[in-house]
């Protein structure tokens, strides 16, 4: 097994599903993003796109930001299902605003 | 793309033998190909399991799902399935589970909402005949007065639609607990961790066997859309064996999203 991730948040979107998010903090700087849940997401690599997205974003970047660089590196066509950027945001900040896990 | 109708396909029936989870989710995968490519009519899969599975949604992240100290304590096979969605915790006989492999053109135009109600007004009727009064609820499940029966999840490959769905016949949910993190929390934000012993929606609500239930709900199926009895094709089962093989019994992909 590797290594946990240091901080961790989860949303459950209004109307639809659980947006879980896994990251590190390294320099300020978002790093490891890993986003999951049991939303639809169509291709599946829109994932990992999103998690890229968000990767190196600062630390301090609010809702509105995280949500449209989410947005902006969403495949052509994408189809989401109980998940929408604005979700992904929600997630990011409570992971990186609540306390490291134990 | 025109939107077609149930009855504007020819509906084939595969109900066959117990098989390993990672079989299940490779011939998800072949058999919604071959429909999307023209080689095989709509086919309607009734799935038998040939030992414990967890099943994790192709979005959900391996290590906060599941438990994997417990599965192996369990001797629970751990799999990814190519749809989004849950987790589901599988004993052969404890759940209902199947797979519809449709053309695209069947829920053409329809909302996601729509279409997942749409792909299941047929299991809706069958419970009805047993005398269980179920209802679609949004987004993904079939709940009833007794709690929710079913959760379904859809996948759009290359033309065609994957539309599955796992029902609770008769859940050990104490096993459940120990093998599934979110069942744990969710369950014990509610207080009911240690009340739950059994999910047996189905079995409770009809009183009838598993097999039993199957059979009201293939028939439920013929009567409605029409289906011929069919088989998988040796090609499509030589298939399906190498993907478990190389992909879905495989650590890169089951652990896709750690």
């Amino acid at each position: 097994m590797t290594t946990t991730p240091s901080l961790h948040g989860e949303y459950k979107m209004p109307g639809g599903k659980l947006i879980v998010i896994d990251l590190e903090l390294r320099e300020g700087r978002l790093a490891d993003v890993q986003l999951s849940g049991d939303f639809f997401l169509e291709p599946d690599a829109a994932l990992r796109a999103i998690d890229d997205a968000l990767d190196g974003l600062p630390a301090d970047a609010g809702e509105a930001t995280l949500a449209s660089a989410v947005r902006a590196r969403l495949p052509a066509g994408v189809m989401m299902y109980g998940i929408s950027p604005e979700a992904v945001a929600v997630a990011v900040r409570r992971a990186i605003d609540q306390a490291p896990r134990a | 793309m025109s939107r077609t109708t149930w009855r504007d396909h020819d509906w084939q029936l595969i109900h066959d033998a117990p098989q390993a989870p990672a079989l299940h989710m490779a011939l998800d995968e072949v058999l919604t190909d071959e429909v999307g490519a023209g080689h095989r009519p709509p086919t309607l899969r009734i799935w038998e399991w040939g030992g414990p599975a967890v099943v994790i949604g192709r979005f959900q992240s391996l290590r906060n799902e599941v438990d994997g100290e417990a599965a192996r304590r369990h001797g629970i096979e751990v799999v990814r399935r190519i749809s989004g969605g849950g987790a589901m915790f599988i004993e052969p006989g404890n759940t209902i589970t199947y797979s519809i492999c449709a053309p695209l053109s069947l829920i053409d135009g329809l909302s996601f909402q729509q279409a997942y109600a749409f792909m299941d007004a047929w299991t809706l009727e069958a419970l009805a005949g047993l005398g269980i009064k179920a209802w679609y609820q949004p987004l993904n499940d079939i709940a009833s007065e007794a709690g929710k029966i079913a959760g379904a999840a859809q996948a759009h490959r290359r033309g065609a639609v994957l539309h599955h769905v796992t029902m609770a016949y008769d859940i050990d949910a104490g096993k459940m607990l120990q093998v599934l993190r979110i069942g744990r929390e969710k369950l014990s934000d509610k207080g009911t961790q240690s009340a739950v012993k059994r999910v047996d929606p189905l079995r409770s609500q009809t009183g009838l066997a598993r097999a039993a239930v199957i059979e009201q709900m293939i028939d439920t199926f013929r009567r409605l859309h029409g289906l011929a009895d069919g088989n998988l094709r040796d090609a499509e089962r030589v298939r399906a064996e190498l993907l478990a093989r190389d992909k879905f019994a495989g650590e890169a992909w089951t652990a896709d999203v750690a």
